[in-house]
């Protein structure tokens, strides 16, 4: 019994102490959903962000940054955690640690401003003292680039994870935008990431003429181990961001989420200098897309990037 | 201080929700020694159930005794699975489990916001006549501790009856069972199907908790609940006046309070899983001492 009461003691002081360590500077608490690129680029943009607008570290405000590991009771928790210590600002990444800084910040009121979420409506985040980015895909845009780079195409092949409403959402407006462009959707869902490799098979063997990617957590993780099968099998794969390009789809019409982090950044730093609060602010979605390319893997699949296009086109791979 | 009260708060009422699992999984694996992965599907399905249910206007205080219903049910099946039909304990669950995925996504559609303009048991007419001068944060603290201690009660007392001396005679020694000539399949199968009612509750709080439903929220939900129980039982073995239920409550505590710890250290936001098993293992050492002292001495 002593001893249980020696942890009870030894946790609870270590929270206290911890929970002393603030000054006056205020405090941006970071929740990121998990680590991979685009969520990481996402915070780097935001703190870009957040010296653009002339606010400097240390000394107009302090970073707490807290990363979920992709577990939402965790989540939870850090939510929590930024609540008590009433940090000036949540800054969420990613729709599960935006949902749980939400109700974290429900009873005091701290402004959330979030990021990498496609669809902040139906997340219900547009209302309340709540802001920030969506990451909408520029769907038609997408259907257009691919339309180009292979004229007879006929079927698009989209893994996506059931589980993400980001992609969910995604999916609808694919399927609803692709005739236009005489395109049909193979789709195929999963429910966790050792699934990926298998529904890529059977992309393959329904002779799917290429595949292109959401912003799916799932299948971003393990899109080497896609792009290795695609390449054997002659089939190109696009991107629906910056960093898929880099590590080998052949093209994207998509968005920079550095540019996107940097883009909350300014809206975080009109919060902070109290220009305006949360509530006032409507959410944004990026107006501007990059056509990005990776020269090696195009060539790859004998493609080349139609001349009007070349000049808006931005080298991604190495 | 008041910075460290709104900490232990936020950790306490956490960890009272999740008790909640954590009986249901003492049922299952401490005391009926079935390893039951059920709970991972069970979960989600009380909170899918519950945010479906308060999207369209429904009370919040019904929602509780329906997510506790459609537990049972998902228990009943994989009792009915590994009873009936002869599938392996383990085996039994993962099957139900895997299928309550796809159930939990055809239920709530896709993951499911409740918004704020829409009452939940923390801020319904009945909660906020009693306790509504007080901030949320305690009326999440009081109404997950009402819960906690009201099901631990019902749980001990229904240990207590002849059907629960059944029960526990099932996982100590099923021989004996048979031998009183009682069914050891239907114990086993009330068991399930008090543990996962449990478990769905739980994902109900939750829902309530966290305005919302996600279907990977029961990811990792069993090791949570096996972890808990271990480390109530760890603690309190030498002590036997304290309940089983009490342990893994207070290990569900614990449990949570150790990862606040790792989040408030501030440390390399990577290491978060690193130093919460850390403490995890700090805990059990310490824990398992008490005993092995004794013993030696």
């Amino acid at each position: 019994m002593r001893r249980t009461a020696l942890i009870i003691v030894a946790l609870a002081s270590v929270m206290l102490f911890a929970s002393g360590c603030g000054g006056k500077v205020p405090t941006i608490g970071i929740s990121q959903y998990g680590e991979h690129a685009s969520l990481d680029n996402c915070r780097k943009g935001f703190l870009q962000g957040l010296t653009d607008a002339g606010l400097v570290e240390d000394k107009d405000y302090k970073v707490d940054y807290q990363n979920a590991g992709f577990d939402n009771a965790v989540a939870t928790q850090i939510a929590q955690n930024f609540s008590s210590k009433g940090v000036a600002l949540m800054c969420a990444i990613a729709t599960p640690s935006a949902t749980a800084c939400f109700a974290a910040a429900e009873d005091k009121d701290i402004p959330v401003v979030f990021t990498a979420i496609t669809d902040p409506v139906k997340a219900k985040l547009d209302k309340g003292n709540v802001t920030g980015t969506s990451d909408k895909l520029p769907v038609e845009a997408q259907l257009d680039l691919i339309r180009r780079l292979q004229p007879d195409a006929d079927t698009i092949g989209i893994i996506y994870t059931l589980s993400e409403p980001n992609s969910v959402s995604s999916i609808a407006e694919y399927q609803a935008k692709a005739a236009a462009f005489g395109f049909a959707i193979e789709a195929i869902g999963v429910t966790q990431q050792s699934e990926v490799s298998l529904a890529t098979d059977a992309m393959i063997a329904k002779g799917v003429d290429c595949l292109s990617n959401l912003t799916d957590n799932n299948v971003v993780c393990v899109l080497p181990s896609v792009l290795e099968k695609t390449r054997e099998a002659g089939i190109p794969v696009y991107g629906s961001e910056v960093e898929q390009v880099k590590i080998g789809c052949v093209a994207a019409a998509g968005i920079d989420y550095f540019e996107l982090g940097r883009q909350t950044g300014a809206i975080a730093a009109r919060i902070l200098k109290k220009e305006a609060k949360a509530s006032e602010i409507p959410y944004e979605t990026i107006s501007e897309y990059g056509i990005y390319i990776n020269s090696a893997a195009l060539a790859e699949f004998a493609m080349e990037i139609p001349p009007d296009m070349s000049d808006k086109a931005i080298e991604a791979g190495n | 201080m008041s910075v460290f009260f709104d900490l232990a708060i936020g950790t306490l009422t956490q960890g009272l929700i999740y008790a909640l699992l954590s009986y249901g999984v003492y049922i299952t694996y401490k005391i009926l020694d079935f390893p039951d992965l059920t709970v991972d599907g069970s979960f989600p399905l009380g909170a899918a159930v519950t945010a479906v249910l308060l999207t369209h206007g429904f009370d919040p205080y019904l929602t509780l005794p329906v997510a506790l219903a459609i537990g049972a049910t998902a228990g009943l099946i994989t009792g009915l699975i590994h009873v009936k039909l002869g599938v392996r304990d383990l085996l039994a669950g993962i099957v139900t489990m895997t299928a309550l995925f796809s159930i939990n996504l055809q239920i709530a559609g896709s993951n499911l916001i409740v918004e704020r303009a829409v009452d939940t048991i923390f801020t319904a007419r009945p909660t906020m006549a009693v306790i509504g001068a007080l901030p949320l944060i305690y009326r999440k603290l009081i109404i997950s501790l009402v819960m906690a201690v009201v099901f631990k009660l019902l749980l001990d007392s229904y240990l207590k009856t002849k059907n629960g001396l059944l029960l526990r005679a099932v996982g100590d020694n099923s021989l004996l069972v048979t031998t009183l000539a009682e069914d050891k399949g239907r114990l086993k199968i009330i068991g399930l199907v008090i543990s996962n009612a449990l478990a769905a509750l739980a994902g109900a709080v939750v829902c309530h908790e966290q305005r919302s439903f996600s279907s990977t929220m029961g990811t990792g939900q069993v090791v949570f609940g096996l972890a808990t129980v271990i480390i109530g039982i760890t603690l309190f073995k030498k002590l036997g006046f304290v309940k089983g239920t009490t342990a893994v409550m207070i290990g569900s505590i614990l449990y949570k309070a150790s990862i606040q710890v790792a989040i408030s250290l501030g440390l390399p936001a990577n290491l978060l899983k690193f130093v919460t098993a850390a403490l995890f293992l700090m805990i059990l050492v310490v824990g398992s001492r008490q005993k092995g002292g004794l013993k030696d001495a």
